[in-house]
C-alpha cells in the first residue's frame, strides 16, 4: 500500500479528486496506523463507523477539501453511540446520545472519523500524562522518554505519527497550541465563540475553545471554513459572519504591524528556539512587515497561571458536579445517595482532579471569592485590557509558543520561577483574551520539534493565518511527522 | 481568607462528595502553598479593586432568546440507558431522606 | 411579654411554558416518567443552555405586576450544590442580577390596605421530581428544568392571614396573567415561610425558623398560626428558638421539625460561563407588558367603574380567571351587566359545580347565552322561563331562540299600548270589580289580570300587565 502518513489535507485532496486514491483506502490505512500506535493515544477505535461512512463515499467533491479526510476527535467531544470518557474512570462506559457540533460538521463534510484520541484527565492538565490510560508519548522520541503534551496528548501524537492529518483538540489554557510545538504541527485555537462548544465537555467554559491540529496553514483555514459559525445548540457561539479563511493566506504582509513581547522571550533561556525565532522576524521585517518590540509588566506575566489555575479549577469544580454515577457512568450501591455518589466520584476521579477541584471550591467559597476568585476575575481584565492595548497598535502578536522542546517525563520545573510562570505559560493569553491563537513549527533541536505562535485581533482568523502561512513559507516546515517507529 | 489546613481541605473535598487518602490531603496542602504564594502576587497590585471581575473574554451580549417550542424528547429508555440503577423506566436511589 | 412576628415568604412558580427554562424538553403534565427529557435535562456531559424566551416574557409580566424594577439585561449565575434531585451538580439561577426587584404588593386585611414589599423576582430550573418508597427513591427527570420563578418578599408580613393573603395575591397575579397555573396542590405554586418573633417596639430579628411543603392557600395561615403560637410559648418559658426548618402537617394541624440548621450552606455562586448577557430592548420589554392578560385588580375596577357591579359581585366573578374571561366574553355580545354577573355567578357557577367542571369545559357559548339574557332583560320571557330554556341549551346543545321554541315558549308581550287596551276592554266589561277594588277586596285585582290573561292567551308580561292596571284603575 502506498504511504500517505505525511501528505497534508490539501495534498490527499488533490489525490482523491484524480481518483488516485480513495477514502475507503485512506481510512484502511489510517485505521491500520490507529491500531499500530504505539504512543497510548487512543481511546477507541471507530473502525465500523470509519469503514461505513468511508465506503459510502464515491464521488469527491472538487470543491470540499474535507472530502473523504480521515481525523481524529479528541475523546472530551460527544459521540453519538461511541462510549466517550473524556479519560476519567468516572465516564467508563458512557455511549453519548449525541454528536458534538464539530463532529457533526466534519461528518457532514464527508471526512471520517478515525478514533477517539486520549487526553489529560478531563482535558484538566498539559503533560498528557494524567488521563485513565496513563501516559501519551511524543512519537518524535520513540524511546519514550518525552513527552507530547497535553491536554490534547492523543490528538496531537495521532497526527504527528502519520494516522490522519486532522485531529480536533481543545484548547483552555494552551492544551491545542502546546502540544503543537512539542510535536511539530498546526495547533489553531480560533476566537472564542467562533465555533460551537456544544458537545464538548466543559473545563472552563469561559476560556474553552475548540482547536484542532494539522500538518499545515492551509489545512487549519480549510478545517476553520467547516467548523467555524453560529449554532443554535450554543447560545455563546458567535453570530458573526464566517468568511474564507483562505483568502488572505497568500497576501503579501508588507507593513504589517507586529508586536513581541520582550518579557517572554526574556524568560525564555533556550538558545536554538530564540535563534530560530529571531531569523523568522528578519525574514518577516524583509518581507516588509513591521516587527517591534514591546513591553507587559513582568508582574502582570508572572500573574497568568495562578490567575488561569483559579479561574479554571473554579469552572471545572461546578461543571464536573453532573459527574456522580447516578445518570451515566459507573454506578455504585449505598445506603444513601450521598454515598452512592461520593464512591463514584473518590473511584472515578484521579487525585489530581480531585485536588484541582478542592482548589476550585475553596476559591469560590463565600470568605474566599474576593480574594481569590474574584480576584482572579479582576486580573484577567487586566491582563486582556494590557493586551488589547497593543492589539490597538499592532495587527498581531508573535511569540515562541514553548519555552523548549517537549520536556521529558522527569523533568520538574520550578513552579515559581519566571521561565514557568512566563515562557510556560504565556499562551493562556489567547484564553483570557478569547484572541484567536495558532502554533506552528519554527524548526528542531535534537530531533525534537520547536514552534512559534502568532496572536490575532478577535475574529481576525484570516490575519493570523495569513502571517502564520507567512511564516510556513519561511521555514518550509509543513507536513512534518515523526519518522515511522520499528 | 480561609485558613486552610488538612481539615479545612478534607471537609472542602467531602462536600464536593469525594474522599482522599492522607497522603493525598498532604500533595494538596504542599499545592496549596505553592498556589498561596502565586495568588499573593496578584494580592501585590492594589490597583486592581478598582476593575470589574471578567466572566468573558470580550464583549458579548446577545439579544438571542429561544422561541419557545419544545423539540423531540428522548426515548425514554435511551435517556436512561447510561444509568447503572433503574427501574420501570426511572432512575433508583437508596431512599432519599428528606 | 408581647411577640410580633416576623415572616417573609419565598414563593416558586412553576411556569407553564411549551418547552424547558434552558432546554427544548417539553413542559407537561401527567406525562410519563422520564418521556420528557432532553440531554440537558439530565445533565449530559456537553449540553448547554439556551434561554426560553418566553420564560423571559412571563417573568416580565409577574415582575411589573408586582410593581418591580425590571433589569433590562439578563445574568444568570451557577448555584452550586449537591442534592439527589439536581441532575447538573448546580442550578441556573439569576443571584447578582434578578430580573426583578424592589416591587410590592397590597393585600387588604381588616378593611386596611397593607403594602408588601418584596426584594426580588429571579428566573431558575426547577430540579427533577423525585417518588420516594419504602427502601428506595426513584427519578422522574421530567420536570428538571421547568422553567421557574422566585419571588422573594421583605419580612413584612405580621401575620398568618396576610401570609395568606400575601400568596393569595400572587397566586392571582400569575393566573391572571396566565404564566402559571398556580395550583399549590399540584406543586406549580410552592411557598416557603420564614418566620421568626420578636419583642414588639424592638429592631432586631429573632432566630429564623423555615417552614416548607406547605401545599394548600388555606394551610398557610393555620401554619403560620400555628408556628406563632408554639414560638410564642417557647420564648415566653424563657427557652431558645432552634434555627431549623419544619414542615407543615395539616391533619395534626402542627409544624414538625425536619432539620436543624448548621452552619448555613455556601452555595459558592459565580456567574454562569454558558450565558453570556442577554440584552432586552425597551420595546421587547413593553411588549411582554402590554401583552399581559388582564389582571384581577384591573378588572375589579372595570367591572365596578364600567359595568357598575357592586364589589360582592364583581369579586365573585373574580374567584376563577376562567370564570372571568367567560364573563368578559358575554360582555362583548350584551351590555346587561349586571343581569349577566348574576347569571355567571349564580346559574353558570351552580351546573358547574354540580355538575364538577370548568367552564373551559362548559359548553355554552358566550355569544348563546348573551342571547338568552338579552331575552329576559327585554322582558320577553321571565326569569323561569330563562332558566328552563339555559337548561334546555345545555342539554340538547340548542341556540337560545331553538330551545325556547322546542319547549313551547312563546314571546310574551311587553307592549304597554296593546295591554292597556285590553286592560281598558276588561274593565269596561266588569265596572263591578272596579268598585270591589277600590272597597279595598284584593281578589278583584287577580279576577281582573286574569281576565287580561284570558283575552290575551296568556302572552303578556304578568308584571307589565299588573302595574299598568294600578295605573289605570287610578284614572276611574
Amino acid at each position: 500500500m502506498k504511504n500517505y502518513r505525511n501528505l497534508t489535507i490539501k495534498e490527499l485532496h488533490e489525490l482523491l479528486v484524480k481518483k488516485e486514491v480513495t477514502p475507503l483506502e485512506l481510512t484502511k490505512e489510517a485505521l491500520e496506523l490507529a491500531k499500530k500506535d504505539t504512543n497510548n493515544a487512543i481511546e477507541y477505535l471507530m473502525e465500523k463507523e470509519a469503514l461505513e461512512i468511508a465506503s459510502n463515499l464515491k464521488e469527491p467533491e472538487v470543491n470540499n477539501p474535507l472530502w473523504g479526510i480521515p481525523f481524529i476527535i479528541k475523546d472530551n467531544m460527544s459521540t453519538k453511540d461511541v462510549p466517550t470518557t473524556a479519560s476519567s474512570n468516572i465516564l467508563n462506559g458512557y455511549v453519548p446520545l449525541f454528536d458534538a457540533t464539530v463532529v457533526t460538521k466534519l461528518k457532514e463534510a464527508h471526512a471520517v472519523p478515525i478514533c477517539k484520541a486520549t487526553l489529560d484527565e478531563l482535558a484538566m492538565g498539559g503533560t498528557g500524562t494524567t488521563g485513565h490510560l496513563g501516559t501519551t508519548y511524543n512519537p518524535y522520541d520513540r524511546s519514550h522518554k518525552h513527552l507530547v503534551g497535553g491536554s490534547s496528548c492523543g490528538s496531537a501524537a495521532l497526527v504527528a505519527d502519520g494516522v490522519a492529518p486532522l485531529a480536533l483538540a481543545s484548547d483552555t489554557g494552551d492544551s491545542t497550541r502546546k502540544p503543537a510545538s512539542y510535536a511539530g504541527l498546526v495547533g489553531f485555537k480560533p476566537t472564542w465563540s467562533r465555533i460551537s462548544r456544544f458537545g464538548l465537555f466543559p473545563f472552563a467554559p469561559s476560556l474553552d475553545t475548540i482547536g484542532f491540529f494539522t500538518r499545515s496553514v492551509l489545512d487549519s483555514a480549510y478545517t476553520l471554513n467547516v467548523l467555524a459559525g453560529r449554532d443554535l445548540n450554543d447560545s455563546t457561539s458567535s453570530t458573526k459572519e464566517v468568511e474564507d479563511y483562505t483568502r488572505l493566506l497568500n497576501e503579501p504582509i508588507k507593513g504589517k504591524k507586529i508586536a513581541i513581547i520582550k518579557e517572554i522571550n526574556e524568560a525564555t533561556s533556550d538558545k536554538t528556539l530564540l535563534d530560530l525565532f529571531a531569523k523568522t522576524v528578519k525574514e518577516l521585517e524583509n518581507k516588509g512587515a513591521e516587527v517591534h518590540y514591546v513591553s507587559v509588566s513582568r508582574h502582570l506575566l508572572e500573574t497568568l497561571f495562578p490567575t488561569y489555575f483559579v479561574i479554571s479549577c473554579a469552572e471545572a469544580t461546578s461543571n464536573n458536579a453532573n459527574l456522580d454515577g447516578v445518570k451515566f457512568g459507573p454506578a455504585y450501591d449505598g445506603a444513601t445517595y450521598q454515598e452512592v455518589m461520593t464512591k463514584a466520584r473518590t473511584k472515578g476521579f484521579s487525585e489530581l482532579i480531585k485536588r484541582r477541584f478542592v482548589i476550585g471550591s475553596y476559591a469560590l467559597m463565600r470568605e474566599n471569592q474576593n480574594e481569590l476568585f474574584l480576584r482572579a476575575q479582576k486580573n484577567r481584565r487586566r491582563i486582556v485590557e494590557e493586551i488589547n492595548k497593543i492589539l490597538e497598535e499592532y495587527d498581531l502578536i508573535y511569540t515562541i509558543a514553548a519555552p523548549s522542546v517537549a520536556p521529558t517525563f522527569d523533568n520538574a520545573s520550578d513552579k515559581l520561577s519566571d521561565e514557568y510562570l512566563i515562557a510556560d505559560n504565556h499562551l493562556v493569553i489567547g484564553n483570557f483574551t478569547g484572541l484567536p491563537s495558532i502554533t506552528i513549527p519554527v524548526g528542531f533541536e535534537n530531533d525534537l520539534p520547536l514552534g512559534v505562535n502568532i496572536m490575532g485581533k478577535a475574529f481576525h482568523e484570516a490575519e493570523v493565518l495569513q502571517l502564520a502561512n507567512k511564516i510556513e513559507e519561511i521555514t518550509g516546515l509543513y507536513g512534518l511527522v515523526a519518522k515511522e517507529g520499528k | 481568607m480561609k485558613e486552610y489546613n488538612i481539615e479545612v481541605l478534607k471537609d472542602a473535598a467531602n462536600r464536593l462528595l469525594f474522599d482522599m487518602s492522607d497522603e493525598e490531603y498532604q500533595t494538596l496542602l504542599e499545592e496549596f502553598d505553592i498556589i498561596t504564594k502565586q495568588m499573593r502576587l496578584i494580592g501585590e497590585d492594589n490597583t486592581l479593586d478598582n476593575l470589574e471581575p471578567m466572566t468573558f473574554p470580550f464583549e458579548c451580549t446577545t439579544t438571542f432568546l429561544r422561541e419557545d417550542i419544545p423539540g423531540t424528547p428522548l426515548v425514554r429508555e435511551e435517556a436512561i440507558k447510561n444509568a447503572g440503577n433503574k427501574t420501570g423506566g426511572q432512575i433508583k436511589l437508596p431512599k432519599v431522606v428528606l | 411579654m408581647e411577640f410580633e412576628p416576623v415572616i417573609g415568604l419565598e414563593i416558586h412558580v412553576e411556569l407553564k411554558t411549551k418547552s424547558k427554562m434552558f432546554s427544548n424538553g417539553p413542559v407537561l403534565f401527567g406525562a410519563e416518567p422520564n418521556t420528557l427529557v432532553v440531554p440537558l435535562d439530565m445533565g449530559f456531559p456537553g449540553t448547554m443552555p439556551i434561554v426560553n424566551k418566553e420564560a423571559v416574557i412571563y417573568a416580565i409580566r409577574v415582575s411589573n405586576a408586582l410593581h418591580m424594577k425590571i433589569d433590562h439585561e439578563l445574568h444568570f449565575d451557577r448555584k452550586n450544590y449537591f442534592y439527589s434531585d439536581l441532575p447538573k451538580g448546580y442550578q441556573i439561577t439569576q443571584n447578582l442580577r434578578p430580573i426583578g426587584s424592589d416591587g410590592y404588593l397590597e393585600i387588604e386585611v381588616d378593611g386596611k390596605t397593607k403594602r408588601i414589599n418584596i426584594e426580588r423576582l429571579h428566573m431558575e430550573e426547577d430540579t427533577c421530581k423525585q417518588l420516594h418508597f419504602n427502601t428506595f427513591t426513584l427519578l422522574d427527570y421530567n420536570r428538571a428544568g421547568t422553567p421557574l420563578v422566585e419571588i422573594v418578599s421583605r419580612p413584612d408580613i405580621r401575620s398568618g392571614e396576610e401570609a395568606m393573603k400575601y400568596v393569595e395575591k400572587i397566586r392571582s397575579i400569575v393566573v391572571f396573567s396566565e404564566v402559571s397555573d398556580g395550583k399549590m396542590e399540584e406543586g406549580s405554586l410552592r411557598c416557603d415561610v420564614n418566620i421568626s418573633l420578636r419583642e414588639k417596639g424592638t429592631e432586631p430579628f429573632g432566630t429564623k425558623v423555615e417552614i416548607k411543603n406547605i401545599n394548600s392557600i388555606s394551610h398557610i395561615q393555620r401554619a403560620v398560626d400555628f408556628e406563632i403560637a408554639r414560638q410564642s410559648k417557647i420564648l415566653n418559658e424563657g427557652g431558645t428558638i432552634a434555627q431549623e426548618t419544619r414542615r407543615y402537617d395539616d391533619a395534626k394541624r402542627e409544624t414538625i421539625l425536619m432539620r436543624v440548621k448548621t452552619d448555613a450552606v455556601d452555595y459558592k455562586y459565580f456567574p454562569e460561563p454558558n450565558i453570556t448577557p442577554i440584552a432586552l430592548s425597551d420595546e421587547f420589554v413593553e411588549d411582554a407588558i402590554k401583552n399581559c392578560p388582564e389582571l384581577a385588580d384591573s378588572k375589579k375596577v372595570r367591572y365596578m367603574n364600567e359595568y357598575g357591579l357592586n364589589e360582592y359581585d364583581a369579586s365573585q366573578l373574580l374567584i376563577d380567571k376562567d370564570l372571568s374571561n367567560y364573563y368578559d366574553e358575554l360582555t362583548k355580545y350584551s351590555k346587561q351587566y349586571k343581569l349577566l354577573a348574576n347569571w355567571v355567578n349564580v346559574d353558570i357557577n351552580g351546573y358547574l359545580n354540580k355538575n364538577n367542571i370548568t367552564v373551559l369545559n362548559f359548553s355554552l357559548k358566550p355569544q348563546e347565552l348573551a342571547s338568552l339574557v338579552e331575552m329576559v332583560a327585554k322582558n320577553t320571557i321571565s326569569s323561569n322561563q330563562a332558566k328552563e330554556i339555559f337548561n334546555k341549551m345545555i342539554s340538547d346543545n340548542l341556540t337560545a331562540l331553538e330551545a325556547k321554541k322546542a319547549l313551547g315558549i312563546s314571546e310574551q308581550i311587553s307592549d304597554n299600548e296593546f295591554i292597556i287596551k285590553v286592560i281598558n276592554e276588561v274593565l269596561d266589561e266588569f265596572p263591578n270589580s272596579i268598585v270591589d277594588y277600590k272597597e279595598g277586596k284584593g281578589r278583584a285585582l287577580g279576577f281582573m289580570i286574569g281576565q287580561v290573561m284570558k283575552k290575551t292567551q296568556g302572552k303578556v308580561n304578568p308584571k307589565l300587565t299588573n302595574d299598568l292596571l294600578l295605573e289605570e284603575l287610578k284614572k276611574r
